[in-house]
Order: C-alpha cells, then sequence, then structure tokens
C-alpha cells in the first residue's frame, strides 16, 4: 500500500482509491476460495459414488491446497501490478490539476490579514449605514415636527390676517388703533378697580378696629 | 472513450478505456497461470479417474471465476458512479493540460481553507453595502436640506407673527 493518502483524489471520488483496491481484492480472492471449494466438493461427491474408489477426500484436499496456492501467488502478483497502474492513472488527479469546485483558491488567494481587513471593512460600512439609518429617522421625525408647527403658526397668521380684512372690510382703518386705545383704557380701568379695591378692605379693618 | 460519432478523438485512452483494459489484462493473465494443464497436473489421482469430468470442472471453474469478477467490478463501478467521474476527471486533466506548476492542494487546515471560498461572498455582501450606503446618505442629504428649509420658515413665520402682535399693541 502507498504511504500517500490521496486525499484530493478521495474528494474528487468519495472513496479512498487504497480502500477501493483492498475491497475489490478482497471479493476477488474471496471468489477464487469459494470456487476451489466448489471444485472440490464436486469431486468428493463424485468419488463418493464410486464403490471401492482409492482416493481419500484428504488427497483431494492437498490437490487443491496445490492449485490454490499456485494461483494466489499469480493472483497477488498480477493483482498489484494491476492496482499500480489504477492508482497511477486512473485513480489520481495530476499534481497540475486543479479541481473546478476548488478554483476559487487559486482566484482569492486571501492572506489571513487580507481576510481579517475585509471583514473589519464589511463591519465598518454596517456601522456607518447604521449610524445613517438613525440619522434619517432623527431628521424625518424634526420634519414631523415642523409640519405641525408650521400648521400652527400659519393659522395664527391666518387669524391676523382674517381680523385686518374685517377691518378693511368694514372702513375701520382706525379700528387697530383704537383697538389699541381701547386695550390701553381696559389695563387703567383694571388698575383702578384693584385700588379702589385695596383701598376699601383697608377701610374695613379701619372699621373693625374701631 | 466517445462510443458515438463524436469527430473529435482523444489522443490517449480515457480513464474508463484504461481502467476496462487492465481488469481484462489481469483476468487473462490470472487464466493463463491457472492453465488446465496447472490443474490437471494438481488433480492428477482425480483426472485418471474422470478426465471428461475434470475438464468439465475446470472450465466452469474458470468461467465462474470470472464471472464473479467482472460483476464485482461492474458493482464497484456502479456504486461509485465511476464511468461519470472517470470522464469528468479526463476532461478536468485535459483542460489543465497546458498548465505546469503545481495547483492548490488543500492545507488540511479548514480555516485556512476555507476563506477563499467565503472571499467571493464577503465582496458581495461589500458592493452591496457600499451601494446601500451611498444611497442612504443621498437621501439624507436631501432629507437634511428639507429640514434646513422647514426651520428657515418657522424663523420667518415667528417674525410676521411678532410683526402682527405689535402691530396690534
Amino acid at each position: 500500500m502507498s504511504v500517500d493518502p490521496m486525499a484530493y483524489e478521495t474528494q474528487f471520488f468519495g472513496f479512498t482509491p487504497q480502500t477501493c483496491m483492498l475491497r475489490v481484492y478482497i471479493a476477488f480472492q474471496d471468489y477464487l476460495f469459494e470456487m476451489m471449494l466448489v471444485v472440490e466438493g464436486v469431486m468428493l461427491k463424485k468419488l463418493d459414488g464410486i464403490p471401492g474408489c482409492k482416493i481419500s477426500p484428504s488427497q483431494i484436499r492437498k490437490c487443491t491446497e496445490r492449485f490454490l496456492l499456485f494461483m494466489k501467488e499469480h493472483f497477488d502478483k498480477l493483482f498489484a501490478k494491476m492496482e499500480e497502474v489504477l492508482l497511477q492513472l486512473v485513480l489520481n488527479i495530476p499534481k497540475n490539476v486543479l479541481l473546478p469546485e476548488d478554483r476559487v483558491q487559486e482566484q482569492y488567494p486571501y492572506s489571513k490579514e487580507e481576510f481579517q481587513a475585509l471583514q473589519d471593512e464589511l463591519q465598518q460600512l454596517q456601522q456607518q449605514y447604521r449610524a445613517e439609518a438613525a440619522a434619517e429617522q432623527a431628521l424625518r421625525a424634526e420634519l414631523e415636527e415642523q409640519e405641525a408647527v408650521k400648521a400652527e403658526l400659519e393659522k395664527i397668521l391666518q387669524c391676523f390676517d382674517g381680523l385686518e380684512n374685517i377691518c378693511r372690510e368694514h372702513g375701520a382703518g382706525n379700528f387697530k388703533e383704537s383697538f389699541a386705545l381701547l386695550t390701553q383704557s381696559s389695563k387703567k380701568l383694571q388698575d383702578v378697580l384693584k385700588d379702589v379695591e385695596e383701598k376699601s378692605k383697608k377701610m374695613k379693618q379701619h372699621d373693625q378696629l374701631m | 472513450a466517445d462510443g458515438g460519432g463524436g469527430p473529435v478523438l482523444s489522443a490517449a485512452p480515457g480513464r474508463a478505456q484504461v481502467f476496462a483494459t487492465v481488469v481484462d489484462t489481469f483476468l487473462e493473465k490470472l487464466v493463463a497461470a491457472g492453465s488446465y494443464q496447472r490443474f490437471v497436473n494438481c488433480y492428477r489421482c482425480f483426472y485418471k479417474l474422470q478426465p471428461q469430468l475434470t475438464r468439465s470442472i475446470y472450465d466452469q471453474l474458470i468461467s465462474q471465476l470470472e464471472a464473479s469478477i467482472k460483476e464485482e467490478i461492474q458493482e464497484v463501478k456502479n456504486e461509485g458512479n465511476l464511468e461519470g467521474l472517470f470522464s469528468s476527471l479526463d476532461k478536468i486533466v485535459e483542460e489543465a493540460k497546458d498548465r505546469e506548476e503545481p495547483a492548490w492542494r488543500p492545507s488540511g487546515i479548514p480555516e485556512e481553507d476555507v476563506r477563499s471560498t467565503m472571499v467571493p461572498y464577503c465582496l458581495k455582501h461589500r458592493s452591496y453595502l457600499r451601494s446601500v450606503l451611498r444611497e442612504k446618505e443621498e437621501e439624507n442629504r436631501k432629507v437634511a436640506e428639507s429640514v434646513l428649509m422647514g426651520r428657515d420658515r418657522i424663523a420667518e413665520l415667528q417674525q410676521l407673527i411678532q410683526a402682527r402682535q405689535q402691530a396690534w399693541q
């Protein structure tokens, strides 16, 4: 048996070439032995049927052993030659041959460092993407808020514009001024009311003390 | 080897052909060694008694042995799909015929060998990530623009409202 484990051939064939040869050798040998036993059996049976036969079964056995020994010798020699040829020419993959399934090995011969660099790059890209996705969420959230705020502000503006239109329609150009004056006077009135309230409170207290 | 009418003939016999030839040669030589003469020499006592039966026994022995051996070979070929594998291997070897340097072989260390098989997937993944990242960055740039515009607009509205408020004071 060769020492070469023929691992690449095993990868291709799905079995170890040497194991295959061994299996075949054992099978052939078994057949040879079986056949010789059958031969013996036939002869012994025939001799049984012959009365006064001088040939003993042990003689026949000796004959068989002689023939078998001879056959086995030739068998082993011939088989060894056959095995050699098969392992060299048929069940082998020449050194310069790369199996198609291994093409990537020669297409992308990345070293440990190069591969690690590639992995790092992928991780970095993923992080960057996640950051962009988070930024997107924040931006869209603000956009939504802005819409709401804009809507409110525009409503308020509309209110003001509405008031102005009413003023214009009713020809009260000074309405703004009068309204402003009104606002001021009502403020003054409120202050006066407050004063009066305080004074009357003080008077009541004074009365109680008296 | 090609059985059909292919115009291309292989210069050297294919593996299947060699296999068949080698097995046939083995059988031939084995049968030649176990000749009838040799058989008779061993079983001389029986031969003297029953010459014809001896011949018939021998013939059957040889034919049975040949048949069993051929059957075993056929079984091995069927089980291992050897015919198909032989012709595939022949093609692969033919394609590599111009190449002299030894080819890559498994290092025996799975972690080393699996790297190259993963690289094509990693490269694809990288180009995918790069393109979706670019898309997302572009999208965000546009949205950021809208956000800035929105802020300006809100500031503008606030100013207008303030102006109105003052006018009504």
